[in-house]
């Protein structure tokens, strides 16, 4: 019987690992468009959305299944309930791509950054994407190490979201209000799925530890 | 102590959940009059009161894994408990957001932050977006799936607004510059989300009592 349990744990974290994986490649996906003006790729993006969502049912029917049959304690209890909140970050992460996806679609065929903040998106999205495939291995291996990591990780975005600001708010910014007001909500997608991330992580840390890390600045 | 039975631990989730709903209520109420009047004061106010906010949702997570552990419910007491713990997060989150309205007032002041022409447009979104974490509170403590049903009906006039404040940005005559573009697009942002949550909130509850999801339903 115990195997089994094991088993339907391991599972459960496979899934919520099977979607970070899923949802960084929706963000690497939705940055290129963006970048690269792709609305192919876009389209791409906002159709397979419906995969993280499932993927997400999926996880939490497990989670349900854990805790109706094996009523779990103790650390075992807390991985469950860990699972279903982070089911809930991640998914929020593969609509914050969507966003992404989104408003490169909707510019289309005018690209939607000027050429001189592309970069900064470009390294968003690099930041944005080795966070979410960090936060996966997390929840595979539960190294705390790793888990720490993510928060560097994290203040990095940071640094990039408020330096895009700087330039917005810059005298010589010759674009405009409308660029300013997509480039301003773009950088907050990016840095809200940097949060989801992290918060991924943490959880995890308090599943090993029995202690949340230090409060998320939001 | 043997911990109190399950039936008055979903009441106490239901009436913590209600309360942490009114408090956000509460707060964003308070962050838009700061907001449309450049009150500074309020504005600290409701940056010190989210830890409130916080407090609760950690009580909601304490007392849920207190039902797990001791009365393993199964069927629909398990969803409520579930749910419970995801509506806290997502109520939390409203707090987060009328925190960060306050914020704006804060780091603005002296100045206002939003131009005489489009305050009526956010004191409209403030009073849709209160009044739906007011009835989200309802949803939450009566567990009424009719009532619950409403929300995303309201939050179609939260939608409107914010389409029609992305429009007045993007207009080629906006005429006050991109850092207050960008605090109007940011805030506009930030009550579209929270009108989402309460959404949320409410769909939750549905899924508590019936089990499936509300577009499932016949309401």
């Amino acid at each position: 019987m115990r195997d089994v349990y094991q088993e339907q744990l391991d599972e459960l974290a496979g899934a919520l690992a099977c979607m970070c994986t899923q949802v960084a490649d929706a963000m690497r996906k939705a940055t290129r468009a963006l970048l690269e003006v792709d609305l192919q790729l876009a389209e791409e993006v906002i159709s397979e959305d419906v995969r993280v969502d499932e993927i997400r049912a999926s996880a939490e029917e497990k989670a349900f299944a854990l805790l109706a049959l094996q009523a779990p304690v103790a650390t075992d209890l807390r991985i469950v309930v860990s699972a279903i909140h982070g089911a809930g970050d991640i998914e929020r992460m593969g609509d914050l791509a969507l966003h992404v996806a989104q408003a490169a679609r909707r510019r289309h065929p005018h690209p939607v950054l000027p050429a001189e903040v592309a970069p900064y998106f470009a390294e968003m999205g690099k930041v944005g994407v080795e966070l979410a495939l960090k936060a996966g291995n997390v929840i595979r291996t539960r190294d705390l190490a790793r888990a720490a990591e993510l928060e560097k990780d994290d203040d990095a975005m940071d640094d990039l979201h408020r330096h895009m600001f700087t330039v917005l708010m810059d005298r010589n910014w010759s674009h405009g209000v409308g660029p300013a007001v997509d480039i301003t909500l773009l950088a907050r997608f990016y840095e809200r799925y940097a949060d989801h991330a992290v918060a991924v992580a943490r959880r995890i840390v308090y599943v090993v530890t029995g202690q949340m890390p230090g409060p998320l600045t939001v | 102590m043997p911990p109190p039975p399950l039936p008055q631990q979903l009441v106490e989730l239901s009436e913590l959940i209600g309360r942490m709903c009114t408090a956000a209520a509460g707060a964003l109420n308070r962050a838009t009059a700061a907001l449309l009047e450049s009150r500074e004061r309020l504005a600290v106010q409701v940056v010190a009161g989210d830890e409130v906010i916080d407090l609760l949702r950690a009580q909601v997570e304490e007392l849920a894994g207190d039902a797990l552990l001791f009365h393993s419910p199964v069927a629909g007491d398990l969803r409520a408990v579930v749910s419970a713990i995801r509506t806290a997060g997502d109520v939390e989150r409203m707090g987060d957001l009328a925190l960060h309205v306050a914020e704006v007032v804060r780091m603005r002041h002296p100045e206002p932050a939003l131009p005489p022409e489009v305050r009526p447009a956010f004191a409209e979104m403030g009073k849709v977006a209160v009044h739906l974490a007011l009835k989200a509170a309802e949803v939450a403590r009566t567990r009424n799936v009719v009532l619950a049903a409403e929300l995303d009906t309201d939050d179609d006039a939260m939608d409107v607004l914010h389409r029609e404040m992305m429009e007045v940005l993007m207009d080629e005559r906006w005429p006050h510059g991109v850092r207050t573009a960008v605090d109007v697009t940011l805030l506009a942002r930030y009550y579209e989300r929270f009108a989402d949550h309460a959404v949320v909130v409410a769909r939750e509850t549905v899924y508590a009592v019936t089990g499936q999801e509300p577009d499932a339903l016949p309401i």
